[in-house]
Parts: structure tokens; sequence; C-alpha cells
């Protein structure tokens, strides 16, 4: 697959990739000459054809560790046997050379957001107090706040969403 | 407007180099391998798994150094018969270390890499539908790590246990085009046969991989107490398969219950019960190949 920006005539260059919930992954593509950005999100099916075959957008590194798709993807693999130079798959990923100028702030966000609607992750529990606070919040950034909140608790490591937990999340994300 | 073939690349992915970087990372790693050797059989629970294990630690005992790849990514069974079962994988600068037997054959399976005996190799995705969708492809990119990412040192024999049936083998060959030969396992029932039947021609008539050989495994039960051998499966006849596929027969081996016993305890039947007419005939198979590739040279 390759990229052209119409506006531009130019190849477009890989930008960076995320792997939100959902199992989907979303790559950006940037135009060299105008900056312009897209976003291709992948279905987690296309994702997984990447996956088995171990191969990365955006390229990989030559340095990549030994059995990287085995110790990456394997389900339930010995404890101990992977955790001393067990590297999880990246969840983003950023071309080293296009690191400056041209970023949209949102698409990032945005694309997280897009995820979050169709995954429910069963993990966290939302408490009712924290359910409604949720729902009076414009619905056109309630699913980014709740996929932010979500990703604030799993990074603390709290399995309940409780009010306390959703200040703290905004603080953490500017809400 | 610019077509496809007028942009120089994928925007910096580049899929294909990659896909062509890992199987020259693979290549380089088996130059210090002498011979490559699949074993494989049409039908499952013939004994490929048992003879691959005894044929790695026979191979040893006659002075080579060996490695054996468990190519049975979803049902591993090397690790335990060989005796390396619950050995800790380690991680090299330049790849996994293999668990080493007892006599020194180098092995590296998913068992290595499982938690427990109860763990089903189950691939992450988003639902396990997936994951079966894209088992097969799952299990070649392991196949080729394990033979690309081990750090298998200069061997003499890389001996390659695939899993049943045929459709593996065009996989192991897209792999590893330099595959020396496979050893093709069978037990005299007529379904054996006529399966086995179809894992000839694929390795010969479409795949072109030299055939080592034709095993019969499981030929007759010898009883142990007054030591007379009774036919097993009195239907097939493997030695005018071989002959009518013009491949070389290489043995039969016996029904010996000391074989399964030696497997479950991890030990080496071969070394073991040395001098049983099993063992004898593994030992035999084991020259052969040997022979098979010295004449090549
Ligand atoms: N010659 C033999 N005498 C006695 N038992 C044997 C003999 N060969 C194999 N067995 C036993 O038969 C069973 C199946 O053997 P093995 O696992 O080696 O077969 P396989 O072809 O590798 O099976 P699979 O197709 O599942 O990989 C094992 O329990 C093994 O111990
Ligand atoms: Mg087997
Ligand atoms: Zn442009």
């Amino acid at each position: 697959m390759k990229f052209l920006c119409l506006e531009c005539n130019t190849a477009m260059k890989f930008k960076e990739s995320k792997t939100p919930e959902g199992g989907s992954l979303t790559a950006i593509f940037e135009c060299p000459d105008c900056f312009g950005e897209i976003a291709m999100h992948m279905n987690p099916w296309e994702t997984q054809m990447l996956k088995s075959l171990d191969v990365q957008l955006g390229g990989k590194s030559e340095t990549a560790p030994p059995m990287q798709m085995v110790r990456s993807f394997l389900s339930d693999h010995k404890e101990g046997t992977l955790s001393s130079s067990h590297t999880p798959q990246p969840t983003s990923s950023t071309a080293s050379e296009s690191e400056e100028g041209g970023k949209c702030p949102f698409t990032s966000v945005v694309a997280d957001a897009f995820q979050a609607q169709e995954s429910e992750p069963a993990d966290l529990v939302w408490t009712e107090e924290a359910k409604d606070r949720l729902n009076r919040i414009p619905s056109f950034v309630q699913s980014m706040a709740k996929a932010g909140i979500e990703e604030f608790a799993r990074e603390k490591g709290i399995a309940k969403i409780t009010g306390e937990v959703m200040d703290a999340a905004r603080g953490n994300f500017g809400m | 407007m610019k077509t496809y073939n007028d942009l120089p690349n994928d925007g910096g992915s580049d899929i294909a180099g990659q896909v062509t970087r890992q199987l020259s990372r693979l290549e380089e790693r088996l130059k210090s391998v002498r011979h490559t050797v699949a074993i494989m059989s049409g039908k499952g629970g013939v004994g490929k798994s048992s003879i691959t294990a005894n044929l790695a630690s026979t191979l040893a005992m006659r002075g080579n150094s060996v490695g054996v790849l468990d190519a049975d990514i979803n049902g591993p069974s090397i690790a335990k018969m060989i005796g390396v079962r619950g050995a800790k994988v380690d991680y090299g600068a330049n790849g996994v270390k293999p668990a080493v037997s007892p006599l020194g054959v180098r092995v590296m399976s998913m068992d290595l890499f499982l938690k427990d005996d109860e763990t089903p190799v189950l691939w992450e995705a988003q639902t396990q539908k997936d994951a079966f969708t894209w088992r097969g492809t799952m299990e070649i990119s392991a196949l080729r790590e394990f033979l690309s990412d081990t750090e298998w040192g200069v061997l003499d024999y890389l001996l390659i246990d695939l899993p049943p049936g045929t459709d593996r083998l065009p996989n192991l060959v897209d792999l590893l085009p330099s595959l020396g030969g496979t050893v093709v396992i069978t037990i005299p029932s007529g379904i054996s046969q006529l399966v086995v039947k179809k894992s000839l021609t694929m390795a010969k008539k479409l795949l072109n991989t030299p055939v080592i050989g034709l095993v019969e495994n499981m030929t007759a039960y010898v009883c142990a107490d007054c030591g007379r051998a009774e036919d097993m499966f009195p239907s097939g006849n493997t030695e005018e398969m071989a002959r009518q596929f013009e491949v070389p027969f290489l043995g039969k081996i016996p029904f010996d219950p000391r074989l399964s016993m030696a497997a479950d305890n991890g030990n080496a039947f071969v070394e073991e019960y040395a001098g049983t007419p099993a063992s004898r005939s593994i030992t035999k198979i084991a020259q052969k190949t040997e022979s098979f590739f010295n004449r090549k040279i």
C-alpha cells in the first residue's frame, strides 16, 4: 500500500502508528510538502494479519529482539521465562525523521476515542455516580473522555472508576 | 496523478523489505548447520516425535552435533521426550539459547515457552475466532523465529519434527529452500499407508525435496516373555511402497512399550535400552541418514 497526497502529487510518509483498544491499528501518514495528514484505520482482522506476519508499520528496527513474535503474541507464556527481557509490542511507534512539524494534536486522541466507542473492555467497573457524571459530559467528547479515564485507571492499576478517579484523571489530561 | 509504480516506496514501512530481512536472517543463522532433516508422516500418532528424539540422541551418541526443532507448534512433545521439559529459555545477545539434553542435543520447542502442562498454545487476538483464523500464519512466523532466532551454533544435523499432515512441509520448504531431506514415517496399517503416499507425493513430486527414506514404525510386537514377534497391523507393505515411489526403505521399528516409557521419563530409549531390536533399528536409520548426506558430498 502506498499513499499519495493528491494536492501536492507527493508520496506520503509514514509518521506514526497507534494500537488503541479493540484490536485495531491506526497509521498516520504525512505529506512531506504540505504536512497534510491522513489516518488509516485498520480493522482487527487486518491488524492481526500484520501481527501474524510479524511485520510492523513504519518499519522495524534492525535490532528487533529475538523471537519477538512468539514473545509478544503468545497469550499465556511461562512466568519468568520471558519477563527478564520481555518487550511488549510498542503501542505507539513514531517515524524518527518526521518528529517535528505538521502533527495534528487531535488525531491520536480522536483515533483512540473512535475505538473506545466500539469496544467495551470488561476489566473496568464504573460506579453509578461516575456513569452519571460521564453522561453529563457533552456527547461528542464523551467517548474520548471515557477512553482517557479508562486509560488513566489502567495505568494506575485502578479497577473501579469513581468520581475521585475521574477528578484525578481530569487533572491528568486537562478536561 | 502519480500511480503506484511512480511512488518510490510504501512511505517508510517497507513491508516487503521486512519480510526479506526476516528470511536473510534465517539464511544467515543456518549457515552453520550442515544438514537439515524434516521428519514427517501423513497421519498423526505414528511416532514422528519419538523417532525424531531417538534419532537425534543416536546421531549425538555417534559424535555429531545435533539440534532438534519442534515444528509442532500446537502440540509440542519433543522437549518432554528428550528430557528438557521445564528448561528455562535464556536470551543471549544473538538469539535464544536452546535447551540442551543430557546427550547434548540442542532443542527448541514451543513447550519451553508455555506456562504449564494445561496451557494450550493461544495467540493474542481480539477474539478467539480471529486467533483461529490467523493461527496458521502465526505458526509459520513462530517456526521461522525458532529457526532463525535460536542460537544453534555449529550443527551437523538439525532435525525438524513436523506436525501430522502434509500441509506444513510446503511452509517449511518456503522458509528453508535448502532443506536437506525428509524422513517419512508410517505404520503398517492400510490407512496410514494411504495417507503417507500423499506425503511422499508432496515431498518428492510437488516440492522436489530429497526423500532420505521411509520408516515403518510399530511393525511388530515383541513378546516380553517369549521374545516372539507378532505383526501388529497385517495389512500394509511399506517396503513395496518405498519401491513404488523409488525412495530408500530405512527400516522397521518394532513396537516396544519401553520406548514409550523412556519418553515419558525424558530418557533416551536408544541409550537406556541399547541393543534392543528397536534401538538397533533406530541406529541403522541414523547410519543410513549419515550416509545419505556423505554420499552426496
Ligand atoms: N515403536 C514404538 N513402540 C512403542 N510405542 C511407540 C513407538 N513409537 C511411538 N510410540 C508411542 O506412540 C505414541 C505416539 O508417538 P509420537 O508422539 O512419537 O507420534 P507422532 O507421530 O509424533 O504424533 P503426532 O502426530 O501427534 O505428533 C507415543 O505415546 C509414543 O510413545
Ligand atoms: Mg509429534
Ligand atoms: Zn501535500
